[in-house]
């Protein structure tokens, strides 16, 4: 790849350093506005157990992996949390704040991969655009999954280019994150391989064992082990985990079949496509992945053009499907529109000269920009629990946040100081978050009988078990999730 | 002393409501339902203190022959004059499915919906769909009649779940209820007015205020 037109180094990571400081600008305003979502607050609770001095419990079945909350916790201890009641919604989401910054830099990282303009354009789409804006605003363990990534395309990218160890070490620490953060990295490491092996096939000139060095590849392996294993164990406490790593591909292949989260093939393309900008910048995505695969592109386009169709097709086939896995798919689909972007500049420039093309571009850039600001502000900010809006999934109800500010008003208005709440449903969460300030709660399944208590909180289903004991009690509704109602059963005013 | 069953003594407590019904020329009220658009979610049976869901279709109300229903495509007003969603017509416009562009959506917090009668009639029955697309509550409901288009004076309340005087027209007694397809039924007991004034302050999904369809039954004064 010719990069006669990068910058000096200074200037190049000056360009990216304040794109990413744009970015992270964007990701913070207003973060502790939206309501817990339920992934969210099964993972806040997580932190507050080991706030409260517990070693992390490895379960691939329930949780993910331990790096979102090796990342999670010192800052929440530099924000001032000690305990579970401690912690706010910003001090969790700002662990995934950072990370998508993180994510918006490596692009100065990725310029002698790409090329400066396709980073350049990909770095600021990453940064302003709706759906990274929207899931880096989550305390989920995406954000920090689609960095480990990309630090590993980049850094594997300079293990197999140089003799260096440092990237092999940094190589194998990514891969490492990506695994102690969701069980999903086994797809990845598959499609990286396997997009390897494919570019290698199509280069054809190059051999596979020039790339792959023994020494390299030992170092990395090595770091993988030894972070993964530290994470893993949550330093040395608990050696368990590991061992749970067995169940791992069946685990993954059962949760694969849906589990409730079925969708059709197409639902990733849909939520790409969606809003005002998003039909615009898959368009273009579209063209330069396919320019690069036509072209047999032998760059590290090329690689990355395998990688992500593999990547785009294996995800579809899952019937498995959450929206924020589509961040995955952003991360190399930017630079593939960032590709089109650059070969149409190049085109106009070459047809029409500079001085007409110049003040087109700039013009079809603005009103670009202005379709992507209108969707990041109508998806981030606007309306981020909307029905309507496709990145809210089984979101939590605005109205839930008025639960904990009830019952401590009807507590008061009781003369209870410190009231005593039992929560019998099957599914209570984000129910242990939203109560997570009152020092007496209980979490009863339905059939088991839960102990006296001052407030009642069911769902509509478990109630009539409790017809007797709430006889004097006064319910009122409550949204959990749309279409998903609780009760709160409070003591008829004295 | 005999107990006597519970099952005679519902029977003939029917029975008695449709004697009386024939003896004062009553007819049920019939009208045209939508098409369900979820199969409901759960709520408490047998809790004294919660209106339990209907199971299968509404028991027939009783209403005077002749009654009708009053509010198709008369005006409607509402604390609200830019809706979030819809137009303030689709409120009286015979359409009661919830698909989407059926329903008005008013902001956030207490608004209220009223609709002209153009005339002041007796008012036997209020039919009210919210949305019924999936299981919500809508909080603070009050349903009032007057001849008075300001509801300053002359106004009857027939319906008030608002138990925490949220709207500040007193505190209701009613019972709050899960929106289905068949709507909510008020009875409003003949009361005597032109206009319907409905209340309501959000609900469990988020804070806005949705009207499919209201349905005013009763006869010209």
């Amino acid at each position: 790849m010719d990069h006669a037109a990068t910058p000096p180094r200074w200037i190049r990571w000056s360009v990216f350093l304040m794109i990413a400081l744009g970015g992270l600008a964007l990701r913070l305003p207003q973060l502790g506005v939206r309501p817990m979502h339920t992934d969210e607050a099964v993972n806040a609770y997580i932190v507050g157990q080991l706030l409260s001095g517990e070693a992390f419990s490895y379960d691939p079945q329930d949780r993910h992996g331990p790096a979102l909350a090796a990342i999670a916790l010192p800052l929440s201890r530099i924000r001032g949390a000690r305990t579970f009641s401690d912690l706010t919604e910003a001090d969790l989401r700002l662990s995934s704040v950072l990370a998508g910054t993180v994510t918006i830099l490596l692009f100065g990282a990725a310029v002698n991969m790409y090329g400066f303009g396709p980073c350049l354009i990909a770095a600021m789409l990453v940064s302003c655009s709706p759906l990274p804006v929207y899931y880096d605003r989550y305390f989920i363990h995406e954000s920090l999954f689609v960095a480990a990534t990309f630090g590993l395309i980049l850094s594997g990218w300079r293990t197999c280019k140089g003799n260096s160890i440092m990237p092999a070490a940094l190589a194998g620490a990514c891969a490492a994150l990506m695994i102690t953060c969701k069980e999903t990295a086994i797809l990845h490491f598959f499609a990286l391989a396997a997009a390897l092996v494919f570019w290698f096939w199509n280069s054809r000139e190059t051999r596979l064992r020039d790339f792959l060095r023994p020494k390299s590849m030992l170092v990395a392996a090595v770091t993988f082990l030894a972070l993964s294993l530290v994470l893993l164990t949550w330093f040395g406490k608990n050696w368990r985990a590991p061992a749970t790593l067995t169940h791992l591909i069946p685990d993954l292949i059962a949760r694969a079949g849906g589990e409730g989260h079925q969708k059709p093939f197409w639902y990733y393309g849909q939520l790409l496509n969606a809003g005002w900008s998003g039909g615009i910048l898959l368009a273009l995505a579209c063209i330069g992945l396919v320019i690069t695969i036509a072209k047999r592109d032998r760059s590290p386009f090329g690689f990355l053009a395998f990688y992500t169709l593999l990547l785009c097709i294996t995800y579809s086939l899952i019937p498995y499907k959450t929206p924020w896995l589509t961040l995955n798919l952003w991360l190399p689909l930017s630079l593939f529109t960032a590709r089109a972007v650059e070969l149409f500049c190049c085109m106009a420039a070459k047809r029409l000269g500079n001085r007409a093309s110049i003040p087109i571009l700039c013009v079809m850039g603005a009103l670009a920009f202005a379709l992507i600001a209108h969707d990041t502000w109508q998806r981030v900010f606007a309306h981020p629990t909307d029905e309507n809006n496709p990145y809210a999934y089984a979101h939590t109800s605005e109205d839930l946040l008025g639960l904990p500010a009830e019952i401590s008003d009807l507590a008061r208005q009781n003369g209870i100081a410190s009231p005593r709440i039992a929560v019998i449903a099957s599914d209570p969460w984000p129910l242990p978050w939203y109560l997570r300030r009152f020092s007496q709660v209980g979490f009863w399944q339905p059939g088991q009988q839960p102990g006296e208590a001052d407030f009642y909180i069911t769902s509509t289903d478990v109630s009539e078990q409790c017809a007797d004991r709430l006889q004097s009690y006064r319910p009122e509704f409550f949204g959990m999730r749309p279409g998903v109602l609780i009760l709160l059963w409070s003591p008829v005013m004295k | 002393m005999r107990r006597i069953p519970f099952k005679k003594c519902s029977g003939l407590a029917a029975l008695i409501v449709v004697c009386a019904a024939l003896a004062q020329d009553k007819v049920p009220l019939k009208t045209q339902l939508p098409r369900p658009l979820f199969v409901g979610t759960p709520v408490p049976l047998n809790v004294p203190n919660l209106e339990p869901p209907i199971k299968g279709k509404r028991p027939d109300f009783l209403v005077p022959a002749g009654t009708i229903n009053l509010a198709k495509n008369k005006k409607v007003m509402a604390s609200d004059d830019n809706p979030v969603t819809g137009t303030l017509d689709l409120v009286t416009d015979g359409d009661k499915a919830g698909d989407e562009g059926s329903w008005v959506e008013l902001g956030p917090g207490k608004q209220w919906v009223q609709i002209d009668l153009a005339k002041s009639a007796n008012i036997y029955a209020v039919l009210l769909w919210h949305f019924h697309s999936q299981a919500r509550v809508y909080r603070d409901v009050v349903a009032q009649i007057s001849d008075d288009p300001t509801f300053k004076s002359g106004a009857t309340t027939i319906f008030n779940n608002d138990f925490k005087n949220e709207l500040g027209l007193g505190a209701g007694k009613d019972l709050n209820y899960v929106e289905t397809y068949q709507g909510k039924l008020i009875d409003a007991k003949g009361a005597k007015g032109r206009y319907l004034r409905l209340y309501s302050n959000g609900n469990t999904t988020n804070k806005l205020n949705d009207y499919i369809e209201v349905e005013v039954w009763g006869k010209p004064a």
